[in-house]
């Protein structure tokens, strides 16, 4: 009996329920939409907008003042992928993102675990990593050209170098990871630190009961719950990685670095259309540029999809 | 549960009633209330680029103007030299927002579009306020002329200079009877000269300061010293600008003679040059900039021009020129009053050449005043040898050649690549530009029309 006036009652219950879930999307909408009003008519303005015109000007000749633009079709695109100063400054871009993204993820990992385990001062741990994350980049980048300059600067000093960080292309780039390294690392040390904070202690307890020692620990439970925040890492490192630019410019004094070895493709960018004045030529490679971004991200996105299915 | 909600209110009362509050004080700040204030019936925006001990001299001979001028507002605004200020002005220009009055690198006035972005000088109108042809260098003045007409009036020239340290120098027995550094006629001459200063100098310091890693420098020393040994850009012919004749060989002996200072140890690569030689380096290459900073530093110093290494003294120098950026109504009282101020500034050019730079106004170096000027009466000469650029669209103070150029001189001076190679590269690279449009006006350098 119970059975069968359940069966009859529930989809009753569900259809109200429905309705009443429609209802509250419409107010919620109608509510939420003006909450997100500014932010989608500032949205369009600075960034919907530019994109469309940035896609405009790079089928044409404009220059800086905007006048006397034609319409070039393709001759831009072509022009770039023909560029070799282009594919150079892609080049140290891409070197940038594959020397510092493993890097600053597993450091930023073992600066957390060793904030969380400590017992004393913790505090003052968590301050010293994550500090440099709070200068400016002028500042940051300043202080680490001061540091390596060579012959009087502190870094060579203290590991008994004479080694020409700024001005040699061997060593550019490196002097650039390391000042970068430290600068940043702070930021996803405290994504890691939270997440390390979120594992329930009684997993762990669990385990040393199992007779898990600590390497175990670490491997099987520590690790696989870091999974996601390990890709949040990742991912946002390389987003922020490929678009390398102040630092590299003022490490190097505005210039593209001992022959061109710092010129990232955001310095080409502004090279080609403020100092050459090329505002097509610079919109065309913005547009190259916002694609190979959006490549990486979407493929990260579809990567983790396929793990995330695998793994249910 | 109403307590929370006012006080969220009150929070969003407050913070708007300080916004409102702060751009009120950011309009009185910034955007020329001194100017609405004033009962000037004209007003005058001038932009410039000149910041430090330059931007306080500007400021001083504009107060000089401005109790002279009461029927005059000034409003001045100082911006960020290089890229960042030729681009504002480019867009303010094309945007007919543009200031009445504005300074610029001579070099960069042909590749700003004369005509579209600048407005010509009134000549008749300036002599009215004291300021001719003749009381000019003519090579100086003729660098402003585009297609006969004159865009840029020169304000002064600023060169690199080689400063020393008489203390230094006196020890190694390099200084002459006057109290100068002893001439010097040729690389060889002159690397004796570092290597007897090197002897008596402070360890730890670099015997000179050159900039090394530095591509504007690097490109401004090139430029002297390939001047120097007599060599050419391109062809000035009728039409000019459609042959490069840079020569290789002399560009390798000047990038060879540049590294050399690197090999034989003379220089600490990076290092900073002015704070080394006011702690005791003997020499350092700098802008006439520095002569505030090391007089400021009370060091007993002279300066000369670049050394004349090759022969034929040349030293490399850019001139601070007054512009018209381009208005489509130019004209009338304001149009007036901004020849008026560009008038003033260049023929009262005394106090500029504190800052260490070489009036263009030439009355002004002849007055005795100018000639008790310490190190400036040294160096005074080099507006007679002035190693620039060639007048082309690509070329000018951290314009395009300067940009490409630079960097290959660093390599070769840092030792990454061969000078041989650099030169070829170099060469290579200015018969591209040379091909390549103007994206301003879509003609290239030989279409330019900028013959004087």
């Amino acid at each position: 009996m119970t059975t069968s006036a359940q069966t009859v009652v529930a989809p009753a219950r569900a259809k109200t329920a429905t309705a009443t879930a429609t209802v509250r999307r419409k107010q919620g909408f109608q509510h939420g939409g003006w909450f997100i009003a500014p932010f989608l008519a500032l949205f369009a303005l600075f960034v919907v907008w530019p994109l469309l015109r940035g896609l405009y000007l790079s089928f044409t000749d404009a220059n800086i003042s905007g006048e006397g633009a034609s319409f070039v079709g393709l001759d831009n695109y072509r022009e770039a992928l023909n560029d070799q100063a282009m594919w150079d400054a892609l080049g140290h871009s891409a070197w940038f993102t594959l020397l510092v993204v493993p890097c600053i993820t597993i450091l930023a990992f073992l600066l957390a675990m060793l904030a969380h385990h400590i017992e004393r001062g913790t505090w003052l741990w968590r301050l010293c990593f994550f500090v440099p994350f709070l200068l400016p980049s002028t500042v940051a980048a300043n202080l680490w050209q001061w540091l390596f300059t060579q012959g009087i600067g502190l870094f060579n000093e203290t590991f008994g170098l004479d080694t020409p960080w700024l001005t040699d292309k061997s060593y550019a780039m490196l002097a650039i990871v390391i000042q970068t390294l430290w600068w940043t690392v702070g930021f996803s040390f405290l994504l890691y630190l939270a997440a390390l904070q979120g594992i329930p202690g009684h997993l762990y307890e669990a385990a040393k009961l199992d007779g898990a020692n600590a390497w175990h620990r670490m491997v099987h439970i520590t690790l696989p719950m870091l999974r996601h925040i390990t890709g949040l890492v990742i991912a946002l490192q390389i987003l922020a990685s490929l678009q390398l630019f102040d630092q590299a410019v003022v490490m190097m004094d505005f210039s593209p670095g001992p022959e061109l070895s710092t010129r990232s493709f955001v310095q080409y960018t502004l090279e080609q259309g403020f100092t050459s004045y090329r505002v097509g030529y610079a919109s065309a490679m913005s547009i190259i540029f916002f694609v190979i971004i959006a490549a990486v991200a979407l493929g990260r996105m579809a990567l983790l999809r396929n793990r995330e299915e695998g793994t249910r | 549960m109403g307590r929370p909600d006012l006080n969220r209110r009150q929070l969003l009362a407050a913070a708007g009633g300080l916004a409102v509050a702060g751009s009120f004080g950011f309009a009185a700040l910034g955007t020329g209330a001194d100017a609405l204030a004033s009962d000037a019936d004209t007003r005058v925006r001038y932009w410039n680029l000149f910041s430090g001990g330059d931007g306080a001299n500007m400021i001083a001979m504009l107060d000089s103007f401005r109790k002279e001028h009461p029927g005059i507002a000034v409003k001045d605004s100082t911006l960020q030299w290089g890229n960042p200020f030729y681009t504002k002005l480019a867009m303010a220009a094309a945007g007919n927002r543009a200031p009445e009055l504005g300074v610029m690198h001579v070099g960069r006035v042909a590749g700003f579009s004369p005509g579209r972005l600048l407005d010509p000088w009134d000549e008749a109108l300036l002599a009215r306020y004291g300021v001719r042809k003749a009381d000019f260098n003519p090579a100086l003045w003729n660098r402003g002329v585009i297609d006969g007409k004159l865009y840029a009036l020169p304000l002064d020239i600023h060169v690199q200079l080689c400063f020393y340290r008489k203390d230094v120098l006196k020890k190694a027995d390099l200084l002459g009877d006057d109290g100068r550094m002893i001439p010097v006629g040729s690389t060889g001459e002159w690397f004796d000269v570092l290597k007897k200063a090197k002897q008596v100098q402070k360890k730890g310091l670099q015997t000179i300061g050159l900039w090394t890693n530095d591509q504007n420098f690097q490109w401004w020393f090139f430029v002297a010293f390939y001047t120097q040994l007599g060599g050419r850009w391109f062809d000035d012919g009728t039409p000019a600008n459609t042959e490069v004749l840079f020569d290789a060989d002399k560009a390798t002996q000047v990038l060879e003679f540049l590294r050399q200072h690197v090999t034989d140890g003379y220089v600490i690569p990076g290092a900073p040059t002015g704070e080394q030689f006011i702690n005791g380096a003997p020499f350092t290459w700098e802008g006439n900039w520095s002569v505030p900073v090391f007089s400021g530093a009370k060091l007993d110093y002279g300066a000369t021009p670049l050394p004349p290494v090759f022969g034929k003294p040349a030293t490399h120098a850019e001139s601070h020129a007054f512009v018209l950026p381009h208005q489509s109504g130019r004209g009338g009282a304001t149009n007036e009053a901004a020849h008026e101020l560009a008038a003033y500034v260049v023929t009262h050019a005394q106090q500029w050449a504190a800052g260490g730079h070489i009036p263009a106004y030439t009355p002004t170096l002849s007055t005795a005043a100018y000639q008790k000027l310490e190190p400036q009466n040294e160096y005074v000469s080099a507006m007679d040898h002035q190693a620039t650029e060639p007048k082309v669209w690509f070329a000018g103070s951290t314009g395009v050649l300067a940009q490409d150029l630079g960097p290959v001189v660093v390599s070769s001076t840092m030792g990454s690549a061969k000078p041989a190679a650099v030169a070829q590269r170099m060469k290579s690279r200015l018969t591209t530009l040379l091909a390549s449009k103007n994206p301003m006006d879509g003609r290239t350098a030989a279409q330019g029309g900028t013959a004087a």
